[in-house]
């Protein structure tokens, strides 16, 4: 069997997925990206692909992609973040039909990506000047409340109140914001859903920025958050595709391309 | 992979009424909060309007289910005739951010927000108390224009003739006219008559709210003002829609609480916290957001000259014979004659009347709020500056609209004027 690995090195993460010949994913793994990324995302690789029994020599071909991807010099090419995000997304919606739109929010940027018919990359939008509407601002704002960011779907849905939106974009003054709401004893929950529709709003914009279409996909870290989900399927007014890995998706994308490569490399042309 | 089916089973999505309702109680909640935590502890009576706020926008509350609702797009619409024949006016003019931009889809992008957020409100159709009919006054272009928008929309709606000079004979005659036709085309939709006896009790109830209005000014005439000029606008744009014998015992209450707190010294304000006469482009619920913002810089409103608070309240209905038809024509003189609605030609008597605040409630300086878009107000500040230099009255203009943004802008501006009157005062002593 030959395996193909696509490697994300991300501002705040690293994320590696191994894909076989078939484009099926045979295992991925995650991990924080530190200040040695290179030596990292060596190890993280290393370690994947012990737990999967599989040898180096049968990696035939290795993609990098994401803010770090020049770093890593093992790689055989690399890709922007950008395109892999879509072919992975293309690949992981399959079953669920055409995707037209991608949201992931990164650790520190988010994107929305507009897709034509046949997957291409036709428009995108980035937000990576301030924390609003980042992973990084969700953090910081269950930091602030005291709880886990894990806990934050649960929160959202198990609100009361009206949600009370968080005006400032920076997270700073959010947290300033948060505190003076919890200083006069608003419920963690409303805030909570407040934040998540303060986000989602800001999401919003970013995807009118390239047309907002039927079949949205959303991925990143914050797409494991039903409550950001429910948010922005609020704001947005329709339904959005989570993968089962949403973390993974840009790695996942740019392992295709690396079977992709290999083959046409390889096809005596 | 999986999507998330089952999540979406259990949490469906918002129909655009649902989100539309959650986008306004957002607004509003966070504007009560405000108001509630944001300073110096509010009168208790202020609890009672809070929580109407808050039940009518956070929780959809219809007050009135069991009247005819009479809708009015501008103050010009007498309520007291509406009373007289047992409807309720509700007036349209409308403050939120998301029917602005529900607005914004209808009507050209640089339109007034008021009037975008009117607009919006009512082709949403989501309204809890809606109206049966509409009366909508042709005073400025963007209303009158409005009012054709919204009759499209498969509401009632009924033009009222208004004239754009204030001082001419005929002006008078034909606004007088104008009411008389009202009178009669509510009285038959209402099936009811104006009596000598209904009209000659309305006026009374009216006036007698008008006399509580001026009972709440007179405390902030005095060194010790017992009430944030935010709360004030809270109170008058109650009157827009609340129940009327509700509004007036609340406000009875209010009266009293307020009566003790100048007795406690209680001062809302800092010790050397400018005092703001309000004018401009009328704050209505939930955009406070200029008003907010001067209060939030250590100024206090003592005053407003707006149609959406001082202006509603301000004269009262002189008249001389009892008769049904005098006291339409007296109805009709009232509203004509006191509006100082930048709308007519020539308007000295916003400009006294302005003066005449910054006199009696001691005022440091004039803030002037123009909505971006509102092009009478936009063309009669320079007149407005003008005269107020000559005075010697302290003047900032400032341009906003309904939307969030902006915000730290504006602050910077706002406090800078405020830091200036309090070096003025000074320097004074
Ligand atoms: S600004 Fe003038 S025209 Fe507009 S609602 Fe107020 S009084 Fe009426
Ligand atoms: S604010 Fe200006 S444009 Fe808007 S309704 Fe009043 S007069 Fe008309």
């Amino acid at each position: 069997m030959k395996y193909f690995a696509g490697i994300d090195i991300g501002s705040t993460a690293i994320k590696i997925t191994i894909i076989d010949e078939n484009k099926e994913m045979v295992g991925h793994r995650i991990s924080g990206s530190g200040s040695m990324f290179y030596k990292y995302a060596q190890q993280t690789l290393g370690d994947l692909l012990k737990d999967l029994n599989i040898s180096d020599e049968d990696v035939c071909y290795r993609v990098a992609t994401g803010y770090g991807r020049k770093l890593f010099k093992e790689a055989d090419e690399n890709i922007s973040e950008i395109t892999a995000n879509a072919i992975g997304a293309v690949a992981a919606a399959k079953e669920f039909g055409a995707i037209k739109t991608i949201i992931n929010i990164g650790g520190q940027d988010s994107k929305a990506i507009s897709l034509d018919d046949q997957g291409n990359v036709v428009n995108f939008a980035m937000n990576d000047r301030c924390a609003a509407g980042t992973g990084k601002f969700l953090d910081a704002c269950a930091m602030n409340l005291e709880i886990g960011v894990e806990e934050l779907g649960e929160r959202h849905f198990n609100a009361t109140g009206t949600p009370l939106s968080i005006n400032s974009t920076c997270a700073v003054f959010a947290e300033s914001e948060i505190i003076g709401l919890l200083g006069n004893s608003h419920s963690v929950e409303d805030i909570v859903s407040g934040v998540h529709y303060s986000i989602a709003k800001r999401i919003v914009k970013l995807v009118k920025r390239v047309g907002v279409k039927e079949g949205i996909y959303f991925d990143g870290g914050p797409a494991l958050n039903g409550g950001l989900v429910n948010a922005i399927e609020n704001e947005i007014g329709q339904k959005i595709f989570i993968p089962k890995h949403p973390q993974v998706t840009t790695s996942f994308g740019a392992a295709i391309l690396g079977v992709d490569s290999y083959n046409y490399q390889n096809s005596g042309l | 992979m999986t999507s998330i089916q089952e999540h979406k089973q259990k949490h469906k999505i918002e129909t655009p009424n649902e989100k539309q309702n959650r986008h306004k109680a957002m607004e509003a909640i966070k504007v009560l909060n405000t108001l509630k935590e944001g300073f110096k502890e509010p009168p208790k009576a202020m609890s009672y309007f809070y929580d109407l706020f808050e039940e009518v926008y956070c929780h959809q509350k219809a007050l009135h289910t069991d009247k005819v609702k009479v809708g009015t797009m501008c103050i010009q619409i007498p309520s007291e005739i509406i009373y007289a024949l047992d409807g309720v006016p509700i007036r349209l003019c409308n403050g939120f951010y998301t029917d602005d931009e529900i607005g914004s889809d209808l009507l050209p992008q640089k339109a007034c927000p008021l009037v975008k957020a009117s607009v919006g409100h009512l082709s949403s159709k989501n309204l809890t108390d809606k109206p049966d009919m509409i009366y909508s006054p042709t005073t400025c272009d963007q209303k009158t224009k409005a009012g054709t928008l919204i009759s499209s929309f498969g509401y009632d709606v009924v033009d009222v003739d208004f004239p754009r000079t204030k001082e001419s004979e005929i002006s008078r005659e034909f606004f007088r006219r104008s009411i008389r036709d009202f009178s009669v085309d509510l009285s038959h939709k209402m099936g009811r008559k104006l009596t000598k006896k209904n009209l000659r009790a309305s006026i009374s109830k009216i006036g007698y709210a008008q006399s509580l209005y001026h009972r709440l000014s007179e405390f902030r005439k005095s060194k010790i003002v017992p009430i944030l000029g935010n709360d004030m606008f809270i109170v008058t744009n109650a009157f827009f829609f609340d129940k009327l014998d509700n509004w007036i015992e609340a406000t009875e209450k209010l009266v009293q609480e307020l009566e003790q707190r100048v007795k406690e010294n209680l001062h809302v304000a800092g010790k050397v916290s400018p005092r703001i006469v309000y004018t401009g482009s009328p704050p209505i619920f939930p955009n406070y957001k200029i008003p907010l913002i001067i209060e939030d810089s250590d100024a206090i409103i003592v005053a407003d000259e707006t149609c959406s608070s001082n202006r509603m309240f301000n004269d009262r209905v002189a008249v001389d014979e009892w008769f049904v038809n005098d006291m339409i024509d007296s109805l009709a003189d009232k509203y004509l004659k006191a509006c100082t609605c930048p709308v007519f030609s020539k308007n000295d008597d916003r400009i006294r009347r302005i003066i005449e605040l910054v006199r009696s409630h001691n005022a440091d300086g004039v803030i002037y709020q123009a909505f971006a878009g509102c092009t009478v107000y936009e063309l009669e500040q320079r007149s407005v500056l003008e005269a107020m230099e000559k005075e010697g009255i302290s003047i900032l203009y400032i341009e906003s609209d309904y939307s969030p943004s902006q915000h730290g802008q504006l602050s910077t501006r706002v406090e800078a004027f405020v830091e200036s009157l309090k070096i003025k005062n000074r320097n004074r002593k």
